[in-house]
């Protein structure tokens, strides 16, 4: 679950200001990938997220939180409280990333209609995210140093440069076999990924639809993942984004759960 | 007509080269044309509703019949070579083309929802296969405290497990079934392997059908060809009789092809129907020609090449515009391929007709004529100008002075067989048509002794708002739905939403088995299915839920696929839809077996309306061609009797009806109406030419009734050959062929004729039917 916090610290967000200045010969892949990876991340955030679930009948479901993600020492904590559909509202869901690997999430998980919190088992880093298509993996960090890169060109989006990467993963720490990233210059902020696997199917991708610079942080307001085999989709959208607001350590408790904030 | 034949005659050679190339260009457009057709959801009235429905429900809810593997070994599946085995036959099964690559669901695909000691888990049963003692037990345990998996993937003494693999959209075909069988034999041993469910007996049946045929064909045809030979006492005219009948089937298979018509498991029934009614013709001819000679033995062989062609093409000609006429009734029939099946049917009897009419007297010209070698049943016979054939004459007065029991066996025949009707069942099921002791039935009931069942029903549930299926008082419902339809013997197991819902509800309450229910609060109904959507993959409920939560489908795992089963239990479900309405929700059904008791239903019913509607036409044309509309009833006779025999039988045997048994009945039509208008065709004209009905009679017995007899001699004994197939519906098909030849024989030779006889039709004087019964068997005494 720690991968849900360094996504929308490391990917949905980008610092303004990363600019180094290249020589003309543009970055290298890793050059690339590592500025996207180094940016400053807030402490703490807070905000709304509606994920929009469509299956390939165009059927939905669509589900509200509000979220509160903090960073403690060596802890990544988040809450996350559902807000709609009516049914589910005041579910909770709790979940402790420690910087160690070796430790697994500690996950719990607030049910009103039985007034009782439990702990649930952690999850796999190839399991999906609260059942939607992106995987804890899609939505964690991975630092550019294990896998192998390569620009393979520049092309135009929204009026700005964008530096294609190929990514080759690294053998046995990733579901996928190759990626390609879509990294927009200066703000370097990814705008589209696609993933393979090792045979080089298309897995699935993802398009950032909606960006903007809020409070300093360049920040990824809707975007959407598709499977490419099942035509299933999750739709992202956060709004009312507040960074470094000063989210206690305290706020992370069981009790906070079953009463909610404020 | 006469004049057209006549002429054809006159030009043999030539008749015959014409029919030659016309059969080589409807070959060779046979042979490059040919398409099987074997996805056999193309056999089904796709616009039906009940069709459209089920198919969009199965679409919806990723409705596919399953191949099931078993693995089995004695001492229990809890080892990790089995277990290894498990997870590799499972991924190799799904590498095979023809079947769904990650859609493979064993006890290594399968999660687990389950409580510890700390909280909830929905994981891998497996996650790396188990080598320690501890860990074997750990997930024995595991299994067998998970309802949704004990009994299901696993049976209840953990000696077998199922791997299910689910054949691609593209369809199952034979190349599949036949790889499937030699991955599975590449991993037996020590485990026993059997694999089951309906795609295996689908394509076992495609590979072992065709496969009995090709082997019983042939004899069939000898058989033919030898009792021909015995009737004709000619090898020429045996071949010609055989080659008509060929090339009609050629004819019919080119037409076919020309029009782009794939040919379908009914098809295979068409040469049956020409094999039964194109000897006939040729029958008739050569006997008339037979008759003709033994009148004039010196006659020339143009003179019998005329005069065959006069006495008989107008009977030949009405009964085959009568049977084509009946065959194009089927046109009405909802199924497609029973359509063509009719109008190829009626394409191959017109070629027949008119194969046997060209080339017949052609060859009497081209050949000479043989004047046929006299026997002893000839002896019997007699000459016709010295006296009446004696054999004819005996049989005539035998019928004559016993016309009481006769006909009251006839009506004690028909009473019976029309009493047996309604025990007629419909059968579609697919494993009725092996043999108990044969690998697939004993497969088959393997899995069906271990796990839940080899098919499946669906029940799906419908309404039109959202989050109807939280409802925790519907799913209720559901569950007593479920419970009920349970107690069936024959039903295994159902599976449903209100499973998952009942399994998290005991495990959030530490695997208290009295949780295993479904809780009363919509809310916390709705927090489950939460709680369950975000610990698997999006589509981990799309089998028992539509994604809005607007339609559920219930699952039901049944022991056995034939139809009476699937009937009782939608008995079952039916009982439900007034409780469900309350919900808003209605019900429907849905699966293969579902889509071919709907099928069979529109079969049987098709064929009754069809048949009907074939005796009517009968009775109209007949009274047109005799102008009489008591002829027409009269005609009717045979073919009304040889129905309901035909249906009695299969009631009283217990023989199911099934797409070709429905459509031998087609056979009652074409041969019936054959007799029929032979027997009544000469005994018009001999009471024409003798005024005497005595005579008329032996004479038409002596003609007639001896073709028809050796038409159905032939034909009978041709296929009472396929009683000793190895394939029981081949058999059933054999059986009723035989049985409906000789009983369309019987039905002529006396009901009809008793009727033509005794009601002095075509008499000069009306008055001589209304002699009364004693005066009458005085004449005869």
């Amino acid at each position: 679950m720690h991968r849900i916090t360094r996504f929308l610290t490391v990917t949905l967000l980008v610092a303004a200001v990363a600019g180094l200045g290249f020589a003309q010969a543009g970055p290298t892949g890793l050059e690339v990938m590592t500025n996207v990876f180094e940016r400053p991340q807030p402490d703490d955030m807070d905000g709304a997220l509606t994920m929009t679930l469509e299956n390939a009948r165009g059927d939905r479901r669509v589900r509200s939180v509000r979220q509160y993600v903090a960073r403690f020492d060596g802890v990544e904590k988040k809450l996350l409280f559902f807000t709609a559909p009516a049914d589910v509202r005041d579910t909770a869901f709790m979940n402790w990333t420690y910087d160690d690997r070796s430790t697994p999430d500690d996950q719990w998980i607030y049910l009103p209609a039985l007034r009782r919190v439990r702990r649930i088992s952690a999850e796999k880093k190839n399991d999906s995210f609260m059942g939607s298509d992106f995987t804890y993996e899609d939505l964690g960090e991975r630092h550019p140093a294990i896998d192998t890169h390569r620009v393979t060109g520049t092309e135009t989006m929204d009026g700005r440069t964008v530096y294609v990467v190929e990514s080759v993963l690294e053998g046995g720490t990733s579901a996928y076999g190759r990626t390609v990233s879509w990294v927009a210059d200066g703000i370097w902020i990814g705008l589209r990924r696609e993933f393979y696997d090792r045979s080089g199917n298309l897995l699935k991708s993802l398009e950032i639809e909606e960006y903007r610079e809020i409070d300093g942080f360049w920040t990824i307001n809707q975007m959407t993942m598709t499977n490419a085999a099942s035509g299933h989709s999750t739709t992202m959208e956060l709004a009312g984004l507040r960074f470094n607001t000063g989210i206690e350590e305290s706020t992370f408790t069981e009790r906070t759960m079953t009463r909610g904030i404020r | 007509m006469k004049r057209l034949f006549t002429r054809i005659s006159r030009v043999p050679i030539l008749t015959l080269l014409v029919i030659i190339v016309a059969t080589v260009v409807f070959a060779i457009a046979a042979v490059g044309g040919f398409r099987i057709e074997t996805d056999l959801d193309e056999y089904m009235p796709n616009d039906h509703p009940a069709f459209v429905y089920a198919r969009q429900a199965e679409q919806r809810f990723n409705i596919a019949d399953g191949v099931l593997v078993a693995l089995y070994h004695p001492d229990g599946i809890y080892r990790p070579e089995t277990l290894a085995k498990i997870d590799a036959l499972g991924r190799a099964l799904g590498e095979l083309e023809g079947v769904e690559a990650d859609d493979t669901m064993s006890l290594a695909t399968a999660d687990n929802i389950s409580a510890d000691d700390w909280g909830l888990t929905v994981e891998p049963f497996i996650d790396g296969i188990p080598s320690s003692t501890e860990e074997l037990l750990r997930l024995e345990d595991a299994v067998r405290s998970n309802p949704m998996i004990h009994g299901r993937i696993v049976s209840e003494d953990g000696t077998a497990t199922l791997i299910i693999a689910r054949p691609t959209e593209e369809g199952f075909t034979d190349s599949v079934y036949e790889d499937i069988r030699a991955l599975v034999a590449e991993y037996e041993g020590p485990e026993e392997i059997h694999v089951a469910g309906r795609p295996i007996v689908e394509g076992a049946l495609a590979v072992l059908g065709p496969a009995d045929m090709a082997r019983m064909g042939p004899i069939v045809l000898v058989m033919i060809a030898v009792v021909l030979l015995l009737v004709l006492r000619s090898i020429r005219n045996m071949i010609l009789s055989m080659l008509i009948v060929a090339f009609s089937v050629i004819w019919t298979f080119g037409l076919m092809a020309m029009l782009g018509v794939p040919v379908y498991a009914v098809s295979t029934m068409i040469p049956v129907m020409l094999v039964a009614i194109g000897v006939a013709y040729s029958i008739h001819i050569f006997n008339s020609a037979t008759v003709y000679l033994e009148e004039h033995p010196t006659a020339t062989a143009r003179h019998l090449a005329d005069n065959a062609i006069a006495t008989i093409t107008r009977p030949v000609v009405m009964a085959a515009v009568t049977t084509v006429v009946g065959f194009l009734s089927l046109l009405t029939s909802v199924v497609l391929p029973v359509r063509y099946f009719g109008l190829f049917t009626a394409f191959g009897v017109f070629s027949a007709m008119i194969l046997s009419l060209a080339i017949i007297p052609s060859s009497f010209v081209l050949f000479g004529v043989k004047a046929p070698r006299t026997s002893g049943m000839k002896d019997r016979l007699g000459q016709a100008d010295a006296g009446l054939p004696r054999f004819a004459e005996r049989i005539v007065n035998v019928l004559a002075r016993r016309w009481k029991p006769v006909v009251a066996i006839a009506v004690v025949l028909v009473a019976v067989g029309a009493f047996a009707i309604p025990s007629v069942w419909i059968d579609t099921s697919f494993l009725s048509n092996f043999t108990p002791e044969s690998d697939i039935a004993r497969t088959d009931r393997f899995v069906n002794e271990h796990f839940a069942g080899t098919s499946t029903l669906n029940i799906v549930l419908e309404s039109g708002r959202a989050d109807t299926f939280k409802n925790p008082a519907l799913l209720s419902t559901m569950a007593r739905l479920q419970d009920e339809i349970e107690t069936d013997a024959d039903v295994g197991d159902s599976f449903a939403l209100t499973d998952f819902i009942k399994r998290m509800h005991q495990v959030m309450h530490e695997e208290d088995p009295v949780y295993y229910a479904v809780p009363d609060s919509r809310e916390l109904v709705a927090q489950y299915l939460l709680l369950y959507e975000m610990s698997a993959d999006p589509d981990s409920l799309e089998q028992v839920v539509d994604y809005e939560y607007t339609s559920a489908n219930i699952t039901v795992q049944v022991k056995d696929d034939s139809s009476q089963t699937l009937s009782r239990i939608i008995a079952v479900s039916d009982a439900y839809r007034d409780e469900l309405a309350e919900f808003g929700v209605s019900m429907q059904y849905a699966g293969s077996g579902y889509r071919a008791l709907v099928f069979s239903e529109l079969i049987l019913d098709g064929q009754i309306k069809s048949l009907a509607l074939s005796l009517v036409i009968v009775v109209v044309l007949l009274a047109i061609m005799f102008r009489s509309i008591v002829i027409g009833l009269i005609g009717a006779t045979p073919i009304l009797i040889t129905a309901v025999v035909n249906f009695g039988i299969m009631g009283v045997l217990g023989i199911p009806l099934s797409i070709s048994t429905a459509l031998i009945s087609s056979i009652a039509v074409g041969i019936g109406i054959d007799y029929a208008i032979h027997m009544i065709e000469r005994y018009k004209e001999y009471m024409a030419e003798r005024g005497d009905r005595h005579e008329a009679a032996v004479l038409t017995m002596h003609h007639s009734g001896r073709a028809i007899m050796y038409n159905a001699l032939v034909v009978a004994s041709g296929f009472a050959v396929l009683l000793f197939s190895v394939f029981p519906p081949n058999r059933q098909v054999g059986g009723l062929v035989a049985l409906n030849m000789a009983v369309s024989l019987l039905g002529t030779v006396t009901v009809l004729f008793l009727l033509l006889y005794r009601g002095n039709r075509f008499g000069q004087h009306k008055q001589a039917s209304t002699l009364t019964n004693n005066e009458e068997e005085e004449t005869y005494a």
